[in-house]
C-alpha cells in the first residue's frame, strides 16, 4: 500500500533522512520452537491504557499493557501527527495484535501469551538513549519467562 | 524499534519485528524482521481483518525458528485488504456535510468549529455506540474547551487558563490530537467507507478545527517556551499539509530542534 516511493516528497525525505546506523556488534540469540515459546508484544505506538499517565513529546519512559487487557481500554498519545490513526481508532488490533496472539496460542502456534506487555514512544529519541529503558524491560520479560518478543512499530 | 531490537537481543531475548521503512532496516542490519508494505501507523495491515493481522503475525513469528542470523529480513508479499475501512468503488469518499467556508479570523474559526461539531455530533455517537470504544480524551479537557483555548492561543494569548496538571506543550499537543480523534470518530460513523487518506485529507483540508490547529501553531511559533515552539513546528500539523495550512512554518522549519 504505502511505499517509500508512494509517500508525499516532504515524508520520503524526512525518513530517509534519519540516521539508522548499525550498532557495532550483531547479537543472535535463539530459543526453543515456537509452539513452546512464551510470547511478549513491545509496541513503540505510544499506547497505554486510559487510566495511565500519557506519553510526553521525548519520552524514554514505557508503560505497562496487562496481558488481559481489553483492546478497547487502550488509547494512544504518541507525539507525532505524520501517520495513520484513523484504522488504530476502529481496531487497536492494527497496532497491538493482542488478540491475535491469543488466538494464536490457542490453536497451538505459539506456547503462551506473557502475562504482561509493554508500550513505548518511538519518537524524539536517539536508538542510544533508549538502552536503560530496554534494559528494564528485559529484566521484567526475564522474570515473566518470556523467550521471544515480537517489536511492533508505527 | 530497532533498537529495541538490539538491546534484548543483546540481553539474550530472542525478537522478531515488524519493519515499516524497509531502508531503515536494512541500514541497521538488525535481526529478524518482517518488512510490510502497509501505511504508516497500520503495521498490521488493516483494522477488522483478523484473518489478515493473524497471518502477518505469524509470518513475523516463525521468523524465531530461523537460524541463518545475525541478519534476517524477510518481505510480506500482500497489500493490505481494502474491505473494511475503504470505498469498493471508485468514487472518493466525502462528508455529506457542507461546512463553512474557510475563514482566517479566529473568532469566527473557534465559532466554525464549534458549529460543526454540532453538526457531527450525532455520527460521533453512532459510531461510539457502535464501536464500544469511549476512552476518555486524553488531555482531560472537554472538546469545546480544547476549540476555546486554541482560538486564544490562535489569538495571541501566550498561557491560557486551563484546569489541567499537564504542562501548556503538553495539554495543548493532547487537545489537539483529542480534537482530530472526535473528528475522526464522527467521520467513521457515517454511511460509507473511507480510506485512511481519504479522512486525513478531510480533516486537514476542509474543516475548520484545522485551521484553528493551524492557526494557533503559525502564532504559537514564535511562543518562549521552546517545547511549545517545537511542537509548533513539528508537531501540530503534518508536514505534508504545512504548504496549505501553515506556509510560514515551511517544509523546512520542521527540522529545527
Amino acid at each position: 500500500m504505502v511505499r517509500l516511493a508512494e509517500l508525499p516528497k516532504v515524508e520520503r525525505e524526512h525518513l530517509l533522512g534519519k540516521a539508522c546506523d548499525p550498532f557495532d556488534s550483531k547479537p543472535w540469540a535463539e530459543g526453543p520452537p515456537l509452539a513452546q515459546r512464551r510470547v511478549a508484544l513491545v509496541t513503540t505506538a505510544g499506547l497505554h491504557r486510559a487510566s495511565d499517565q500519557a506519553f510526553s513529546m521525548f519520552d524514554l519512559s514505557y508503560r505497562v499493557i496487562p496481558g488481559n487487557v481489553r483492546a478497547e481500554d487502550l488509547t494512544m498519545t504518541h507525539s507525532s501527527v505524520h501517520f495513520d490513526r484513523t484504522g488504530f481508532r476502529v481496531d487497536v488490533n492494527l497496532v497491538l495484535p493482542i488478540d491475535r496472539l491469543r488466538e494464536l496460542e490457542q490453536e497451538g502456534v505459539i506456547g503462551s501469551v506473557a502475562d504482561f506487555h509493554y508500550s513505548l514512544m518511538g519518537a524524539g529519541w536517539l536508538p542510544h538513549q533508549i538502552e536503560p529503558t530496554i534494559a528494564e524491560l528485559a529484566r521484567f520479560l526475564r522474570k515473566d519467562e518470556v523467550d521471544a518478543v515480537c517489536l511492533v512499530p508505527v | 524499534m530497532g533498537a529495541a531490537s538490539h538491546y534484548l537481543e543483546s540481553a539474550g531475548i530472542p525478537t522478531t519485528g515488524i519493519s515499516l521503512v524497509r531502508e531503515h532496516t536494512v541500514q541497521m542490519q538488525l535481526p529478524r524482521f518482517l518488512w510490510v508494505p502497509f501505511a504508516l501507523g497500520r503495521p498490521f495491515g488493516a483494522p477488522n481483518e483478523p484473518k489478515f493481522q493473524k497471518r502477518v503475525l505469524q509470518t513475523a513469528l516463525e521468523l524465531l525458528e530461523r537460524s541463518d542470523g545475525p541478519v534476517v529480513l524477510e518481505d510480506f508479499p500482500d497489500d493490505a485488504p481494502r474491505t473494511s475501512t475503504a470505498s469498493e468503488n471508485d468514487v472518493p469518499w466525502s462528508c455529506p456535510i457542507t461546512f463553512v467556508p474557510p475563514q482566517e479570523e479566529q473568532p469566527e474559526l473557534v465559532s466554525a468549529t464549534l458549529d460543526e461539531m454540532t453538526r457531527l455530533e450525532p455520527w460521533y455517537e453512532i459510531h461510539i455506540q457502535a464501536s464500544g470504544q469511549n476512552t476518555p480524551p486524553v488531555s482531560g479537557l472537554a472538546q469545546r474547551e480544547i476549540v476555546a483555548r486554541l482560538g486564544d492561543l490562535a489569538e495571541g494569548v501566550r498561557e491560557p487558563e486551563v484546569e489541567t496538571d499537564l504542562a501548556l506543550a503538553e495539554w495543548i499537543r493532547l487537545g489537539c490530537d483529542d480534537l482530530r480523534n472526535w473528528y475522526l470518530d464522527a467521520s467513521q460513523g457515517q454511511p460509507g467507507r473511507a480510506t485512511s487518506s481519504e479522512l486525513r485529507h478531510w480533516f486537514w483540508l476542509q474543516t475548520a478545527a484545522a485551521r484553528l490547529i493551524a492557526s494557533a501553531s503559525r502564532a504559537l511559533v514564535h511562543h518562549p517556551d521552546p517545547l511549545v515552539k517545537m511542537l509548533a513546528l513539528r508537531a501540530m500539523v503534518p508536514r505534508e499539509y504545512l504548504p496549505d495550512l501553515a506556509p510560514e512554518i515551511g517544509e523546512h522549519s520542521w527540522r529545527e530542534r
